[in-house]
């Protein structure tokens, strides 16, 4: 039986955990849900997740939601537990750097890519810059504390490539998008952060990310056409 | 050595800690961070915390932020890896509860708090009831689903009580505490949610819980007569 993973390939959560499959190598069958038509709030899908979000996994009957949850139990059951640090300590400073993306980054990014690019492209609003930039500030003032960290260790949470640094990859690439020409976006490669920058290239730039945004970019085509 | 944590003891995040070492039994020497005088903010905090926040612990030299990390160390560490359910399906239940409380439970929770209760407090501003209610209303329909999952499982994360179940008492126990004699509260123990009640009244009368909130009043009450 294929995994299937509920969700949307254009959606950054759906994205967290099919960076991670790809990552690990293990395979997914994404099944689309109709958000136009409230798919995720109809009976028989809040059965499955009763607080009516994407994604889920069904693994052979087995049903789990919240995408970082999927990524640990796509690692733990099917990838050999990799991407996971097991001594005590390494897991520790691996759990800690789940928790700053967590608590320190993905509540600022969420809102700034809301604000700039989910709001003009789905809802047809123009960005509030005033709401944006507090928050790209808030957000910059965390990547000081980051370029810190990885001035002492190669990745965010050690030295090995784990979750934490993939957890990063959707909403850390919408933020630094621009929608037009010159508008403003987050630079994750500014030079006055070098440990930030090399770390934001080298993980921005792995084959398994550059695989979800190319199936990105054909599900948008597809709407496009339809 | 005795682990050290650093952090007040009036402080949730201090407390998510304090609550999960008091339960695994792990005592812990508990070191004040003068949050008022900026204590965190200096040089040689950063240098250890290069975010600025509490709690920090150090286990002989060795250090860990984020409280939910932390929390995850001493199991592992120091308690066998209790409240952390092993099997890989058991572990994806708990890790779908931890990743339920970061994201549906701890946002609404923290900005009901610091509109309702610790703004006054803390800041000496009037809370505004409409941004309270606001964030009180977005909590209840996340409480809905918990009622689902909590009639199916006895706790959040499966049928043993994991660190998911203590990590909610924090914030949990100030939003539903009336700040004075008929002030607006969360009412976790609301019959319309049975389930959301049994697991409440369960994890809040822990004898952990209890010692902590003891202690966190009587240096209130202290921090008051000052």
């Amino acid at each position: 039986m294929a995994i299937k993973i509920y969700g949307s390939a254009m959606a950054t959560c759906t994205q967290r955990v099919l960076v991670t499959a790809k990552q690990l190598g293990v395979p997914v069958e994404v099944v689309g849900v109709d958000f136009a038509a409230k798919e995720h709030k109809s009976a028989e899908y809040l059965k499955k997740h009763p607080f009516g979000q994407i994604p889920y996994l069904d693994d052979d009957g087995f049903i789990l939601f919240e995408s970082r949850a999927i990524a640990r139990y796509l690692s733990a059951a099917h990838g050999d537990g990799k991407l996971v640090p097991k001594g005590v300590k390494e897991n520790a400073l691996f759990e800690q750097a789940i928790s700053i993306e967590n608590n320190d980054f993905d509540p600022h990014a969420s809102k700034l890519v809301a604000e700039r690019i989910f709001g003009p492209l789905f809802r047809g609003t123009v960005p509030d810059e005033t709401v944006a930039s507090q928050k790209q500030t808030e957000l910059e003032a965390k990547l000081d504390a980051y370029e810190v960290i990885l001035g002492k260790y190669k990745y965010l949470g050690g030295n090995e490539l784990t979750l934490a640094d993939l957890f990063h990859l959707p909403y850390g690439t919408k933020a630094t998008l621009q929608l037009k020409p010159g508008a403003p976006a987050l630079n994750l490669e500014d030079p006055k952060r070098p440990n930030v920058a090399r770390w934001w290239e080298e993980i921005s730039s792995l084959p398994a990310w550059k695989e979800v945004q190319a199936e990105e970019q054909v599900a948008v085509a597809a709407i496009k056409k339809a | 050595m005795v682990l050290k944590l650093y952090g007040p003891t009036v402080a949730t995040c201090t407390q998510r800690v304090l609550v999960v070492a008091r339960h695994l039994g792990i005592p812990l020497e508990v070191i004040n961070v003068d949050l008022p005088k900026g204590e965190h903010l200096l040089p040689e905090y950063l240098e250890k915390q290069p975010f600025g926040q509490v709690p920090l612990l150090d286990d002989d030299g060795f250090l860990v932020f984020e409280g939910r990390a932390i929390a995850r160390y001493l199991s592992a560490e120091y308690a066998d890896g209790k409240l952390i359910p092993k099997g890989a399906k058991e572990n994806a239940i708990f890790e779908q509860a931890a990743a339920v409380e970061s994201a549906n439970f701890d946002p609404f929770a923290r900005a009901l708090a610091d509109e309702r209760f610790f703004k006054s407090l803390f800041g000496g501003a009037e809370p505004d009831e409409t941004v309270a209610s606001e964030q009180q209303a977005k909590l209840e329909a996340k409480l809905d689903a918990y009622e689902v999952i909590l009639a199916r499982y006895k706790y959040l994360g499966g049928n043993e009580l994991t660190l998911a179940d203590l990590f909610h008492l924090p914030y949990g126990a100030v939003i539903s505490t009336p700040a004075s004699p008929g002030a607006p509260f969360v009412n976790l123990e609301d019959p319309k949610r049975p389930n959301v009640a049994r697991w409440w009244r369960e994890i809040s009368c822990l004898p952990a819980w209890k010692a902590v909130s003891t202690e966190a009043k009587e240096v209130l009450a202290a921090m008051k007569r000052a």
